[in-house]
């Protein structure tokens, strides 16, 4: 929603091709050839529009960057690929990339724009930056940030005018790959993360994967029953939600009554300081 | 002396450069060393102590180098750099550029008035860049030749055409901007390559925050740590808040021995100098916690096994057999955290260290390809010097007439490298005196 708000703003146009389904990626050890499928059905959807994908999630990223991957060094895979998806009238000829939305907001739209862009700067908050595992990994792809010391994400808040200090448990994963399999395990790995956010006194965290928003916003009352802890409190943002804020547009037009984290008070912070 | 009409260049002026100079000289001929930095010694001049001995390096290395120096059949070239070769075995033609110092070393008495006085700042290569020295600067205190040079990328006068304090202060009238590069025209017989190695900054291997945390270093920087002539005055502290560290930890094979980023042979001298390092961090301060992360033990020279066993029973260093994941830093206990599985016991462990130092991967220098194209010779895929056989003719580079020894050629600690120095020395003196007139 934040993203649909912030990127026209920012000179990037979305179109919302008809068809798209999941990516795929749930099914992957359950039954890959549903997973190549449904990959390869929304990779050959977005080439009958002309353009490239933009998944924000940063599983489905890695997802349909893996298919893409085989799909385009495997004639024979291809071939198979497209045989099924014939069936639909579809075809996959492998012209248009998959984007990252750290990528868009970096190369397509760039720092510099976003600083002339804002209207309010957020100095004075340290946010705790996620990139989340699969914006970086895996590594052997070379996404478009470092995999050992992700820099983008940082530098985009940096460019509202916010701190990102260095703690600790940056890099580490938020737990939604092992929510299906062992809530508790994926809970401790939230919390661990959470706990030390809260004790470091960070203002929030800050995310660029729908999929850990909702494990660090959505999720801290029951991460807190799992690892025995009172309460986090810790606002947590997607990275256009920040972006929007800091373009001065309303929290509703961002999404932000849908935030189950206490944002209110960061949000209300912010303009004060206008 | 007898006195050969032969005479040949060296190239390099560490130790390797340095032996060949003098075995070839003691034996009549007249040698050219030619050197690219302001003074000779090379990496050993770098080190604190040597394996498995515990020997000052620099009390070893420093009258071998003023022997050098004062040797009547060595032509020593400091400062200076390969600008052409021609000719084959026998008649070489090479050309040598003698870099300006900025300073007369006819006057220059080394007092060292120049650098206190010069107002120029910069990062020590020296101190591995821990330290700091002045634009006019001389390398280290045991410096051969003992004279100053003007690095002029510093230089407020030759960049911004303002100070000249040096010239002001300096008794012996030494300096003099008005030095121009100078051409020297040798005509060698047989040419020996000794460039030796340099250490790699783990750019490769990301996961260990090197150039991220500040107290993670590579073992030469470490050494310089160490050493009564470092950048802490011998004092080991750490480099983020300059607190004695309590709890040490190395990590071996970092970029060598690796087939997924960096370099895929060994590098030969780790484990040893680690074992050397861990010893002296126990004799600086024993009640330190020192532990060798390793993926096994190469100690295959003469003593070097009974030293590791040594470090172990006698000083107490920890080996474990594991490579660490991911280093990161606590920001609250100003520590780095990592985890390790012990593969002898496939135990995983978290461990909490003050300082980290990676043996990184030692290499060849980079001005190798440079200087292949030059001599016509050829190296390896990571730049080492290719020899004509590895078996049979160890030393011989693939151009006739051209040798090579030492780091240049491949991974090997000092004493390899001195025994292949005077192997060189041995070999080049083999060419007739009837080739080449």
């Amino acid at each position: 929603m934040s993203t649909r708000s912030v990127l026209p703003r920012l000179g990037v146009e979305l179109v919302d091709p008809e068809g798209f389904s999941c990516c795929g990626y749930p099914l992957r050890s359950m039954n890959d050839a549903a997973w190549f499928y449904l990959s390869a059905r929304n990779l050959a959807i977005s080439e009958t529009q002309e353009l490239d994908m933009l998944p924000l999630c940063n599983g489905c990223y890695a997802s349909l960057n893996e298919v893409k991957h085989y799909l385009d060094t495997d004639d024979e895979f291809r071939e198979q690929i497209n045989k099924t998806l014939a069936l639909e009238g579809l075809y996959y000829e492998g012209k248009h990339r998959v984007r990252h939305i750290l990528e868009v907001l970096n190369e397509d739209v760039g720092v510099s724009k976003i600083k002339e862009s804002i209207k309010l700067h957020l100095d004075g908050f340290d946010f705790a930056s996620h990139c989340g595992c699969h914006a970086v990994r895996p590594s052997d792809f070379r996404y478009t940030d470092d995999p050992e010391d992700p820099k983008i994400l940082d530098a985009l808040i940096a460019s509202l005018g916010s701190k990102t200090s260095y703690y600790p448990e940056k890099l580490d994963c938020c737990g939604a790959s092992l929510i299906m399999t062992d809530y508790e395990a994926a809970f401790k790995l939230t919390g661990a993360k959470l706990k030390s956010i809260k004790r470091r006194g960070f203002d929030g965290l800050v995310t660029n994967c729908p999929f850990c928003f909702k494990m660090y916003d959505s999720r801290q009352e029951a991460v807190g029953k799992v690892i025995h802890e009172e309460k986090f409190d810790v606002p947590v943002f997607y990275i256009t939600q920040l972006i929007g804020l800091s373009l001065g547009l309303g929290s509703e037009e961002l999404g932000l009554n849908f935030n189950v984290s206490p944002c209110d008070q960061v949000v209300s912070k912010m303009e004060d300081s206008r | 002396m007898t006195q050969s009409q032969q005479s040949f260049l060296v190239i390099g002026g560490g130790i390797a450069g340095i032996q060949a100079s003098l075995d070839l000289a003691d034996r009549g001929y007249k040698v050219h060393l030619v050197e690219e930095s302001p003074s000779i010694g090379g990496k050993m001049a770098l080190l604190d102590k040597t394996f498995p001995t515990m020997d000052c390096s620099i009390c070893i290395l420093a009258p071998k180098m003023v022997e050098v120096l004062r040797h009547p059949n060595i032509d020593l070239l400091t400062y200076s750099e390969i600008r052409g070769v021609e000719g084959e075995k026998g008649n070489f033609r090479v050309i040598v550029a003698k870099k300006p110092r900025y300073v007369d070393p006819s006057k220059c008495i080394g007092c060292g008035v120049c650098a206190t006085r010069c107002p120029s700042r910069v990062k020590d290569e020296y101190q591995m860049s821990l330290g700091d020295r002045k634009a006019i600067y001389m390398p280290f205190p045991q410096s051969v030749p003992l004279v100053y040079c003007v690095d002029p990328e510093s230089c407020l006068f030759l960049t911004k055409g303002i100070c000249r304090v040096c010239e002001r202060f300096c008794e012996a009238g030494a300096i003099d901007f008005d030095q121009k590069e100078e051409l020297v025209f040798l005509k060698p017989s047989g040419i020996i390559i000794a460039t030796g190695l340099r250490v790699s900054k783990p750019i490769e291997i990301e996961e260990y925050g090197y150039g991220r945390f500040r107290d993670v270093l590579n073992a030469m920087e470490f050494e310089r740590t160490l050493t009564a002539t470092g950048p802490t005055g011998g004092e080991l502290l750490k480099p983020s808040n300059g607190e004695h560290p309590r709890n040490i930890a190395f990590i071996q094979c970092v970029g060598s021995r690796s087939l997924r980023e960096g370099y895929p042979y060994c590098s030969a001298v780790c484990c040893m100098h680690a074992t050397k390092q861990a010893i002296l961090v126990k004799e600086h301060s024993p009640e330190t916690t020192v532990t060798i992360f390793y993926t096994d033990i190469r100690a295959n020279g003469k003593d070097f096994r009974q030293f590791i066993n040594r470090a172990r029973t006698e000083y107490g260093v920890n080996y474990v057999r594991g490579k660490p994941g991911e280093v990161r830093e606590d920001t609250e206990t100003n520590q780095l955290e990592f985890y390790y599985e012990d593969t002898l016991t496939a135990q995983i462990h978290k461990v909490n260290v003050d300082l980290l130092v990676l043996s990184t991967a030692l290499l060849p220098s980079e001005k190798n390809g440079e200087l292949a194209r030059l001599l016509g010779v050829q190296t390896d895929e990571y730049g080492f010097i290719k020899q004509l056989d590895p078996l049979t003719s160890p030393l011989s580079t693939t151009v006739d007439g051209i040798y090579v020894c030492g780091f240049a050629q491949g991974p090997k600690d000092i004493p390899d490298t001195i025994v292949e120095a005077s192997g060189v020395a041995s070999i080049a003196s083999t060419i007739h005196p009837s080739i080449g007139e």
